[in-house]
């Protein structure tokens, strides 16, 4: 059977990187891939859903709860001899660390390709971590991209690699590979490849501790025998003269810039630089005979010492561990350009940093999230507010949320202030959460939280969507990633089953129903200190398909004394204050209709403005 | 060669611009890479792409490398001044009168009388006949635009493109 249609191989196409490795994945004749979506790695599946359609091709794709099952979905599938891929962005894999870890142990049948999108900066993120790194503490292998083309190109390399080898193989592209385009040449997809049925063996798929460590033995011999067998783990030289006396050694993303950089400057052209396109496991004896040869080695690489760290002798080699590359902070050109000049002994002058006055990121305007966390604020004025991750980050605008840790954190982290030894501070606990984060990890901590008879409130922000990354199902949703029939699970169900006794659903935008709500909550675990409420919030995202946001634009009239409660309180971008004219005003552009300002203007000044058709 | 910095406020349609030009130089044969913001700015926060055609490996532009910066929003192009070389031009959606070097248009009214707000980027689009040595021509983008595949868009955008060129021109006498 072919599954080529409509496409014919050697197409080039303007691919974000994410499309690229998504192009890859089919073009490796991958049957499954899961995904839990976080910026930067949410278009990979996107594009996939898109291949799929555009192609026919067989793949079956899932949005999952979270990347732990993610990882174990895609993990079964490759036990049963497909070829299949997992995709996250690097905080995913620290969910998914425990059978990431295992996996590398008990090794794959069809080619298994872990993708982890990394965030240096961060740009998008909690943290700066360097997957490649927690790739070398699994022992599992990783190929570093430094361009979308070079992404679809190793995603095909790394499944083979792991079919190869039978051990998990992670590809990490950085956000300036998944955020970027280019032109990419793309072949036709492949067939969906498979290595024959399941067979059983205990002492493998299910090895007791006396097996895991006969497994341990086997995978050091993998990473061994990849290290010195094949050539990606080798330094290769991309640019500049071999006989110079120094060398640069990078990987990744920010070989990009090092290359531009480089090629650029004629008093830099002679630099060699070298590129390890699998930065682990290297070829130690390849990488230190390099470095052994020239009298000053530097050391780029996002975001940290991988490569380095691998080096035994140090003692001529330039990096973060020698302080002459920052520890912290993207690499971006400048900061590039400058370590370059400086190992290269040119001399630079001195950069002004420009000053910038980012825009700070708000919630839409009429997004559902913005009532809630106004009637949050109006009601609950003593308490503290946990927060978690999810576009409702950004209640901070609103003094609505203290805290942000990670997925799920908002409701086991207001247990632990609930319980704490001082309450006297402590003692109003409000979480907020949406619905794909309650999914994800709210639930477990929900049911720790009502067995452990934590008093707090918990406003769960159910969009019917996950919205900060582009609108992807949730379990309650009733499609799946491509389009497919999926069956909802039910919010309110699943919350009572928790153990939660009190339970309110409302309407953000009915600001009395909404009151009344929270309200009650206030009482049954505030004051009757009755253990955990929940509140429901539910209003789909004013971006998603199911929006209902009505037909109608706000303007502000006569009445207004400038009290400002609609801009300081609710902060809805369409409501700014003009200094010229000194006068409140609603930008007809941004107002999305929401009518929830008409209730918090104190002065009944804001109206519907006209019926837009 | 040609380096440009497109910015703007997250749900401006910077990236659709991105989109538009690299798609026009991919599908002429040219070397193009990109760069682009997503994630959380993207909610009204401050938003850029780099767009690079020639002969580049990395997706962003180094400070003072830029030709050209096409701005959405005045306060935007003050966060992005620094990626222009010197000599290179700034083309800004503003009520305000063009100077030397700055060439204004007035594109959120203009894109009203269009047919909406959301026609901005594209008017600016227009002023692309300020480059010289610009690898894609206004044909080329006309023609790009007349492929998009909903019947009201397409004419819309044509039409702000059009209006876009002919504020241009007029700046050109
Ligand atoms: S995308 Fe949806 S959830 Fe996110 S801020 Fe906008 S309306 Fe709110
Ligand atoms: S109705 Fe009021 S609160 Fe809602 S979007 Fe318009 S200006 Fe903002």
């Amino acid at each position: 059977m072919s599954i080529v249609t409509n496409d014919s191989p050697n197409l080039i196409r303007f691919l974000m990187g994410n499309e690229a490795i998504a192009r890859g994945v089919i073009e490796s004749g991958c049957a499954l891939a899961t995904a839990y979506p976080g910026t930067p790695s949410s278009e990979v599946m996107e594009s996939l859903t898109r291949w799929k359609k555009e192609l026919r091709y067989p793949i079956y794709l899932e949005w999952s709860i979270n990347e732990k099952v993610a990882f174990e979905v895609a993990y079964g599938a490759s036990l049963a001899g497909s070829r299949s891929a997992v995709i996250m962005k690097m905080v995913g894999l620290n969910v998914a660390s425990d059978p990431f870890l295992s996996a590398a142990y008990l090794g794959v049948r069809g080619g298994l390709v872990v993708i982890v999108a990394d965030d240096p900066g961060p740009h998008s993120s909690q943290t700066e971590q360097d997957s490649r790194f927690f790739a070398w503490f699994a022992k599992v292998p990783v190929y570093d991209p430094a361009s979308p083309a070079e992404a679809l190109s190793m995603t095909r390399r790394a499944f083979d690699l792991s079919e190869k080898y039978h051990v998990p193989v992670m590809l990490r592209p950085c956000l300036r590979v998944c955020h970027a385009r280019q032109n990419v040449s793309m072949s036709g997809p492949l067939d969906p490849v498979t290595v024959g049925p399941f067979q059983k063996n205990w002492t493998k798929w299910a090895a007791t501790p006396k097996f895991r460590l006969v497994l341990h033995g086997e995978l050091n011999e993998k990473i061994k025998n990849i290290s010195l067998q094949e050539s990606d783990t080798r330094p290769r030289l991309i640019s500049g003269a071999k006989e110079s006396t120094l060398a640069i050694i990078t990987s990744g993303s920010v070989s990009s810039h090092v290359q531009d950089i480089v090629v650029s400057d004629s008093r830099l052209s002679e630099v060699p630089v070298y590129k390890v396109d699998a930065p682990y496991p290297v070829n130690h004896k390849a990488l230190q005979e390099l470095v052994d040869s020239k009298t000053q080695t530097l050391v780029i690489e996002e975001t940290y010492p991988v490569i380095e760290l691998q080096l035994i002798d140090k003692t001529k080699v330039r990096g973060r561990i020698s302080g002459h590359v920052p520890q912290q902070g993207e690499l971006t050109p400048e900061v590039v350009e400058r370590i370059i000049m400086n190992f290269s002994g040119v001399e630079t002058e001195e950069m002004v940093s420009p000053t910038i006055r980012a825009r700070r990121p708000s919630l839409c305007a009429g997004c559902p999230h913005r009532p809630a966390f106004f009637m949050i604020k109006k009601l609950f004025s003593e308490s503290i507010f946990t927060g978690d991750i999810g576009c409702y980050t950004l209640g901070v605008n609103l003094g609505a949320v203290d805290t942000c840790l990670c997925m799920g954190a908002s409701i086991g982290m207001a247990s632990g202030f609930a319980h704490a030894a001082d309450k006297t501070d402590n003692d109003q606990v409000v979480a907020t959460i949406g619905d794909s984060t309650f999914f994800h990890a709210g639930v477990p901590a929900l049911i720790n939280a009502v067995h452990t008879g934590a008093n707090f409130v918990l406003v769960l922000m159910d969009n019917n969507i996950t919205a900060m990354t582009g609108g992807q199902p949730t379990p309650a949703t009733d499609f799946l990633a491509d389009g497919a029939s999926a069956v909802p699970v039910d919010m309110e169900k699943l919350i009572r089953g928790c153990g939660v006794k009190s339970l309110e659903v409302v309407d953000p935008y009915d600001y009395r129903a909404l009151e009344e709500a929270l309200t009650t909550a206030k009482f049954f675990s505030h004051e009757k200190r009755s253990g955990v409420s929940v509140v429901i919030t539910r209003r789909a995202c004013i971006r998603s398909r199911s929006s209902s946001v009505p037909n109608i634009k706000f303007q502000v009239g006569e009445n207004c004394d400038r009290c400002m409660t609609c801009i300081r309180d609710l902060e809805c971008p369409a409501i700014s204050f003009v200094k010229q004219e000194k006068i409140v005003q609603i930008d007809l552009d941004l107002c999305s209709g929401c009518g929830f300002c008409v209730d918090v203007c104190p002065s009944q000044a804001i109206a519907a403005w006209r019926n837009v058709k | 060669m040609t380096q440009m910095i497109l910015c703007g406020r997250g749900g401006q349609g910077i990236v659709f611009l991105t989109r538009l030009l690299g798609d026009i130089a991919t599908q002429k044969g040219l070397n193009v890479i990109s760069s682009e913001t997503h994630g959380m700015a993207v909610r009204g926060g401050s938003v850029n792409s780099h767009l690079k055609i020639g002969p580049f490996s990395s997706p962003l532009i180094r400070w003072g490398q830029a030709d050209c910066l096409v701005s959405l929003d005045s306060s935007e192009t003050l966060n992005n001044e620094h990626f222009l070389k010197q000599g290179g031009i700034v083309f800004e959606n503003s009520s305000a009168s063009s100077e030397s070097g700055l060439y204004r248009v007035d594109a959120s009214n203009m894109a009203r009388s269009i047919g909406g707000i959301q026609l901005e980027n594209v008017i600016l689009l227009g002023f692309s006949i300020f480059l010289s040595n610009f690898e894609i021509s206004l044909d080329d983008i006309r023609q790009q635009l007349a492929e998009g595949s909903r019947y009201r868009t397409r004419e819309q955008n044509l039409a702000a493109l059009e209006a876009g060129v002919r504020v241009a021109e007029a700046l050109m006498e």
